[in-house]
Formats: C-alpha cells, structure tokens, sequence
C-alpha cells in the first residue's frame, strides 16, 4: 500500500532540485540563525551562568568572612570577659589588702594612741600627786612653823619633810 | 476484496491530490511544482510546494527568533526564555553530552536543525501547510549533512588515515580487521540512511494514518463511519504534534551522537 502511493507520489523519487534549495535554504538558515539567535542566546545564558556563578561564590566567601568575623569578635567578647573579671577579682584583691592595711594600721595607732593616752595619764597622776605632796609638805610646814613660830634652817626641813614624806610612805 | 478496494482508492487519490494538488489530506505530503524554473546544470530548480514550504519554515524561525531573541538577556521575559529554554535543553542534553567541550563548534548545526525540522514538522498540521520533511530527498539532505560534518570533523581531529584506523580498536586478530573494518563503514552509512528514513516515515505515518481513517468513509460509503474515523483521525492528529517534537529531538540528537563517534578516540 505505502510502495504504491509512495510510488505514484513524489516522495521517494530523487528530486535534485529540491535537494538543491533544502541545502541553500539550510545553510542559510543556519548563517542568519548563527548571528541572529544561537550566539546572542548563548552568551547572554553564559553572561548568566557566569554571573550567578560569581554571585555565589561572591556569597559563600562572604558568609566565610562573616563567620570568620564571628568567631573573631566572639573571642574577643570573651577575652574581654575574661579581662573584665581579671581586672575585677585583681581590684578586689587590692582593695582587700588595702583595707587590711588600712585596718591594721588604725588599730596600731589606736593602740599607740591609748598607751600614749594612758602613760600621759599616769605622768600627770603622779606629777599631780607630786604636786598634792608638796602642797601638803608646805601647808604642814607653814603650820608647823606657826605652830613652832621659828624658822627651821633648811636643813632641818628637809629632814623633818624627809621623815614626814616617809610616814606617810608607809602608812 | 476490501483491501484491493482501498489501495486503488488510495493510489487513485493519491494520483488526483499529486495532479491537483488541493482538497485532499496527501496534499500535506505529496509536492508538487508550483512555479517553473529552468533546469540548470541537471538541476530542475522549479519551486515546488515542499520548496515553498521549507522557505516558509526558514522565514518563520528567521521572525520569530529575530522578534524572541531580543528578549533574551540577563533577565530573560517572555517568549525569549521560551526560545532560550529550548536551546538550554539542547545544549544541556544534546550537545554538551555526546560533544563534550567542542560543542560550541557544533552547535549551529544541532540547533539550526533541530528548529527547522521541528517547524518543518509542524508545518504539515496546519491547513493548507505540507510537511517538507515526509519528502525523503528533504530528510536525506539532512543527513548527508550530518555524515558530512561528521566525517570532516573526525577526519579533522584525527587526519584522515587515523580516522579510518579509528574504525578499528586495537589489540585485534589480523584476520578481523578486514571484516570489521567492513561492517563499520557499512554500519556508518546505514545509520545515518536510518536517519533520514526514520524521519520521513514518521513524518509520512502520521498523515497516511489519516488519510486512511478518513478514507474509510469514502470506501463503506456510510457516514455512519466517520462517527469513528474522525475522531480517530483527530487523535492522530493530536498525536503528530507529540511525533513532530518527538522526531525533530530524535534527529538532532542522532547527529549529535554521530558526530560525537566520529570525533571519540575509537568505536
């Protein structure tokens, strides 16, 4: 069937003029298409490839660079943490000393200030007291002398004080 | 008795539709001269109808891809990304694959022929249209320029006598060489005639199919019959836009495959 109607039709036999204008048409076609479509379609879809290309790689070395950045200034968050609290616990270790100094020193004098306090306090006792036995030597002498109504020489007085200061020593 | 009927119906159609050239379904296979011209050189070069029609092929892809391809940049839009989809999936599943870094040489060719065997193809769905390649002078040009491509650019890459060694792998008995060297060049010219074949049969089934659903009608002589054949026949139809794609992809694909053999280190 198909022998019979390709045989009465034009479909198999050889048509050279036909051949002829299918060759001159297609290589034409395929000069104008060349310039017109397949180099202009393909550049720009390599322009794009490429450029996609680029951005990605563009976009992985900047998140590279990011998290470089990251860990970067995380450690020196933490450095400084770590500084800050060194600087802390030192300034508390100095205040701790000074204050022990500090402490320390004021109880010293304190103390010195006391015993200082206390001495004075004995000096002027027993110069006060001095000064009471005096008062009572020359009171005594100065009525006894009434009482006498004569002047002992100085020695005399000097020993009968003497004497007195003793008796009164021992009681 | 029937079939008897049926092909002198058929042939007698088929004769009519060569003659005048209109009104039947063959009229989108069968040429016919349209405009004399005088013969030169042995050459007729009268304009028939599939000469017309590869004309009209040509200027359709010229228009569309001089009117597309202006959309096609950084951002493609609109019909551009269409028409750069395509040559993406060419590129990416034809050229690339079976031509590896030379593709770009080659790359006029696979997809120049691709689009005008596809708008070729198409041609013949459209009323009033003829499909040029169900001509086999058509597909048999086609091929002859793939083998021809081909064998320059293996006979290029190789020169020409390693290219005729290449046919031949090494490390075989002597006594094979002839044979085999035999049966590869018979193997090289009979797949690339099983390309242009390939291409006009299925460009020619569709409409024959056609034809004969619808000529069914003709032959029973009821009209009852085309309650079945034009349905039928409008399947097919639907159908051969499915084959037009399906054939112009299967020929471009085969011409890549075969230049790539050629160009490839040994069979």
């Amino acid at each position: 069937m198909l022998f019979i109607l390709l045989e009465s039709s034009s479909l198999l036999s050889v048509n050279p003029g036909l051949i002829f204008w299918t060759v001159v048409t297609f290589l034409l076609l395929l000069f104008i298409l060349q310039k017109l479509a397949w180099k202009p379609i393909i550049s720009a879809v390599e322009n794009r490839e490429k450029r996609i290309q680029e951005s990605l790689d563009r976009a992985e070395k900047m998140q590279q660079e990011a998290e470089e950045k990251l860990t970067s200034y995380q450690k020196m968050l933490e450095d400084a943490k770590k500084e800050t609290q060194e600087i802390l616990s030192k300034g508390r270790k100095t205040a701790e000393v000074v204050r022990e100094e500090i402490l320390s020193k004021s109880n010293e004098e304190a103390r010195r200030l006391l015993e200082k306090a206390k001495k004075d306090i004995s000096l002027e006792r027993e110069k006060a007291l001095a000064d009471i036995r005096n008062l009572a030597v020359d009171l005594s002498l100065s009525a006894a002398s009434r009482l006498v109504e004569r002047s002992l020489t100085e020695d005399d007085q000097k020993k009968i004080v003497a004497n007195y200061l003793k008796e009164i020593k021992i009681s | 008795m029937i079939l008897n009927t049926f092909l002198a119906f058929i042939t007698e159609e088929a004769e009519k539709g060569h003659e005048e050239g209109a009104g039947w379904i063959l009229e989108h296979v069968l040429d016919h001269v349209i405009l004399k011209l005088p013969t030169v050189l042995g050459i007729d070069l009268s304009i028939t109808f599939h000469v017309l029609m590869i004309w009209i092929a040509a200027a359709l892809l010229i228009l569309v891809f001089s009117l597309g391809t202006r959309k096609v940049g950084l951002v493609s839009k609109g019909f551009g990304s269409v028409l750069e989809s395509l040559v993406i999936f060419l590129r990416d599943d034809v050229l690339v694959p079976y031509l590896g870094d030379k593709w770009k040489r080659y790359a006029p060719y696979i997809l120049t022929a691709f689009f005008f065997i596809l708008t070729c193809n198409l041609l013949g769905l459209i009323p009033k249209g003829g499909t040029p390649t169900s001509n086999i002078n058509v597909t048999a040009t086609m091929a002859v320029l793939t083998f021809l491509i081909g064998q320059s650019a293996g006979m290029r890459k190789k020169g020409f006598v390693g290219y005729w060694k290449s046919f031949i792998p090494p490390e075989i008995p002597a006594f094979v060489v002839p044979i085999l060297f035999f049966a590869e060049v018979m193997g090289l010219f009979t797949k690339h005639f099983a390309l242009a074949i390939r291409l006009f049969a299925n460009m020619i089934a569709d409409h024959l199919i056609v034809f004969t659903f619808l000529g069914l009608i003709f032959i029973f002589k009821n009209f009852l019959v085309a309650l079945f054949a034009v349905p039928a026949a409008a399947a097919i139809e639907l159908l051969a836009v499915l084959i037009a794609f399906i054939q112009a992809y299967i020929f471009t694909m085969l011409s890549a495959v075969f230049i790539g053999i050629a160009l490839s280190e040994e069979h």
